[in-house]
């Protein structure tokens, strides 16, 4: 409860200062739009030729397409602006003075500043989905929306844990504001079902750097293209990889000596 | 003139040496991007039986590697730096320099491609090997397709330069060079090759001047066009080039005059 009290404050102070510059706030929304739309085109250019691509159909794809900028979006709003300050806080030693508060470090660092112009992103991401959804029409089940709902979530999970556990190298190499844009490379793949992808791709985006599966499984689910077995190793895997983050924050953590001492 | 692109250059090199981390990330980068869309156009190509019009597999391999290339060789990214020079007020001293700033993008343009190509070529040639691209081009094509890269660079890099001018006139640059970029994403052949663009795309695509920043070179390069085709295409470059430069020269002489110099 205190903790949501202390979320809500930090999403305040975030959105006074993002409406300070309104021109800049609108001109990002409006990029935002440009850039889904044109995605869209993007998979209908490839659709005008093909019915199924790897057995996805259009409507499947589209929700795969929504996924990705839900993923996207959620991680841009919520999770790379906090650690990017993360980072920078190591480097400088100002870390100190965000330990001192009384309150889990791991939650401080993760959702303390965001960047609420992204909200739009998984907006549009939410519209894109519900469009490939309502195409989808007779072969979507309510079993299937469920299935689709835990995917997701796990999803988003996986994506935090992977940006804590490299963020959390930090504690070790001062400069890893690149790993970050190792996350963006492979997460620019995910647009696409990770399974057209050449075997080595395919299994970094499945197992190291699990993006793939963030976006292809919640997606499947809806095509009717996952089993009961695939879902249940996805909510296994999530639980251990939240665990193992919680473990490797707490051992980089303990090796944290303060730039200034 | 000469005297001083040679000391921007060693300048330049000296700089970029410091910078490994990101010479390698970026190779990675710059592989990964056009592996994503060569994955999806061989799905669909498997998907219809093996080809998509005159596409087979082999052939969207060739073109996407050549693509690699060619973005690799032909983009320009000054209108970012540019919007924080303008908004900074660091636009001053620069112009306070005997050379116009557009010389030290120049240099460090190449600077940074020549540093680079290095590092991307092995790449590059590994996912040639894997994929069994087709290269089918004559002699000609390849001795013709370095003045098309040529002219396709310096089409980007005006065009860049262009929508960086807008820093004049507005403080946040981004938006206008994302609304760029993701129109050059579509009309340049990085979606699909122009030859794929369903009907009035196509079109579109070569009445813009972003087809001939890439899609066009890469066909060259490919050896898809024929030698008529390929003047004719050169000669579409070498208009949209001239329309950029006195576009650029318009904009710059009228966006110093707007130019006022924050924090001076």
């Amino acid at each position: 409860m205190r903790y949501l009290r202390l979320l809500a404050l930090f999403v305040r102070t975030e959105l006074q200062f993002e409406l300070a510059y309104r021109v800049n706030f609108l001109a990002e929304l409006l990029s935002l739009v440009i850039i889904v739309v044109t995605s869209v085109a993007a998979v209908l250019i490839l659709f005008a030729y093909t019915q199924t691509m790897n057995g996805w159909s259009f409507p499947a794809m589209l929700v795969l397409l929504g996924v990705f900028y839900i993923v996207q979006g959620v991680g841009e709003l919520a999770f790379t602006p906090s650690f990017q300050q993360f980072m920078e806080q190591v480097r400088l030693g100002t870390l100190d003075f965000v330990l001192l508060k009384p309150a889990s470090s791991q939650f401080l660092v993760s959702l303390r500043y965001f960047k609420l112009s992204n909200v739009a992103q998984v907006a549009l991401g939410v519209i894109v989905t519900a469009l490939g959804l309502a195409r989808l029409g007779d072969e979507l089940t309510l079993i299937a929306l469920g299935e689709f709902a835990v995917a997701l979530f796990c999803g988003l999970v996986l994506v935090y844990v992977l940006l804590l556990s490299l963020s959390t190298l930090a504690f070790w190499f001062v400069r890893v504001e690149n790993l970050l844009a190792v996350y963006e490379a492979f997460l620019d793949a995910g647009r696409f079902p990770v399974d057209i992808y050449p075997g080595w791709l395919r299994l970094t985006m499945s197992t190291v750097i699990p993006i793939g599966i963030a976006i292809t499984v919640p997606a499947q689910a809806v095509a009717g293209r996952l089993e009961a077995l695939g879902l249940g190793l996805m909510v296994v895997v999530t639980i251990a990889a939240w665990a193992f983050a919680r473990w490797f924050w707490r051992v980089g953590l303990r090796s944290y000596t303060g730039a200034s001492a | 003139m000469i005297g001083a692109y040679r000391a921007l250059f060693v300048a330049g090199f000296q700089n970029a040496s410091q910078y490994r981390v990101q010479l390698f990330l970026y190779v990675f980068f710059s592989v990964l991007r056009p592996i994503i869309f060569l994955a999806a156009w061989v799905a669909v190509a498997q998907a219809r039986g093996g080809s998509v019009g005159t596409f087979g597999v082999a052939d969207f391999a060739a073109y996407y590697i050549a693509l690699t290339i060619v973005l690799h060789l032909a983009l320009a990214w000054d209108a970012y730096e540019f919007e924080f020079l303008v908004r900074q007020g660091r636009l001053s001293p620069l112009l306070l320099r005997p050379l116009h700033p557009i010389h030290y993008a120049v240099v460090n343009n190449i600077v940074w491609k020549l540093f680079t190509i290095a590092a991307l070529v092995p790449v590059l040639a590994l996912t040639a090997i894997t994929f069994g691209a087709r290269f089918q081009g004559e002699p000609w094509h390849y001795a013709l397709f370095v003045p098309s890269l040529v002219l396709g660079a310096a089409i980007r890099f005006l065009f860049g330069w262009i929508v960086a001018t807008a820093a004049f006139w507005i403080t946040r640059v981004s938006s206008v060079s994302t609304f760029f970029d993701r129109i050059q994403f579509i009309f340049s052949g990085q979606i699909a090759p122009l030859a794929l663009l369903p009907g009035a795309l196509q079109v579109i695509a070569y009445a813009m001047p972003f087809a001939y920043m890439f899609g066009v070179p890469v066909d060259i390069l490919r050896g898809a066009t024929t030698f008529e085709q390929t003047l004719l295409l050169l000669a579409g470059q070498g208009f949209w080039l001239a329309v950029c430069y006195l576009a650029l020269q318009v904009a710059w002489s009228r966006g110093l005059r707007q130019y006022s110099g924050v924090g001076a």
